[in-house]
């Protein structure tokens, strides 16, 4: 899922201080199972900024919405007749979501409530680890199933490297040497002889190097 | 001048702190009226949006008993 968190109350005040009636909307996909954008964390948000901004005397209108996907227009037009009533929209979607709202309205205003963090699964309860970079060129087949590009701060190709120590990276203690673990995991599935081969230089234009990215399907459009 | 005298909502277990009070209404004991009630089914369904709705509307403290 894409992991994302809210941004402080503190810096939320200061995007919103210029509008009066505000609309946050929420997002019901990724940012509401890593609890960051969802309608709980909507309402909360909107409490929060009633009472912060009637606190210092100027009692903003905060109205809340969540759609099901913000990433989608056929979605948010659940919420454009909600648009008329607010000078500006407070999203907590992700980045996505964020440009989203903006392209399709093109006036009206949308503001990033959250910070989009990267891709990543919950690990345990409360607790998210980045997993994938969108590298656009698997590598999880001779890799065993472990990322080197996402979870291996250097992204190495050959790993490891000589910070690896004890099974830990040198950049903390608390972060898992990535190579250590396709190692451990290439010997339990029996293939260590596979990391004998040396990985060639990535060809990085299918990530971010090669400017934005765009994926079409001609089988799936519609005629024009 | 007179006493602050906040408000306060309480939410109270059905099984433990309700029953208390119950109890307390049948023994015909007092409690101040700035104290106000509300029966929940478990402690555990006290939200964090219950708690800030309960001070958007006014009140100066909220007492969760479970």
């Amino acid at each position: 899922m894409i992991v994302a968190e809210q941004k402080s109350l503190d810096e939320i005040k200061t995007m919103l201080a210029p509008y009066q009636k505000v609309l946050i909307v929420g997002c019901g996909t990724c940012v509401t199972v890593c609890f960051a954008g969802g309608e709980k964390e909507v309402a909360i948000l909107a409490s929060a900024l009633r009472m912060a901004t009637g606190l210092e005397g100027n009692p903003k209108q905060i109205m809340e919405a969540t759609v099901q996907r913000q990433c989608e227009y056929e979605y948010n037009e659940a919420i454009a007749d909600k648009l008329k009533e607010v000078d500006v929209v407070l999203s907590l979607a992700c980045g996505i979501g964020v440009q989203t709202m903006n392209e399709q309205f093109p006036e009206m205003l949308t503001l990033p409530g959250l910070n989009t963090t990267f891709l990543g699964q919950p690990t345990e309860q409360g607790v998210w680890v980045e997993r994938c970079q969108a590298c656009g060129n698997c590598v999880l087949a001779t890799t065993g199933g472990i990322c080197p590009i996402a979870r291996c701060s250097k992204s190495l190709l050959n790993g490891p490297c000589g910070g690896s120590q004890g099974g830990k990276c040198e950049i903390d203690p608390d972060v898992p040497c990535a190579w250590q673990q396709i190692y451990d995991r290439m010997k339990a599935l029996g293939r260590l002889e596979a990391l004998l081969e040396v990985a060639e230089a990535k060809d990085w234009r299918t990530s971010r190097d090669g400017g934005p990215r765009k994926i079409v399907r001609e089988d799936l459009r519609l005629e024009k | 001048m007179t006493e602050f005298e906040p408000q306060i909502l309480a939410f109270a277990c059905h099984y433990c702190a309700y029953a208390a009070a119950d109890l307390a209404g049948s023994m015909r004991l007092q409690y101040p009226p700035n104290v106000k009630v509300v029966h929940v089914p478990c402690s555990g369904r006290v939200d964090i949006i219950h708690i800030l709705r309960a001070f958007e509307r006014g009140v100066d403290g909220v007492f969760v008993a479970g």
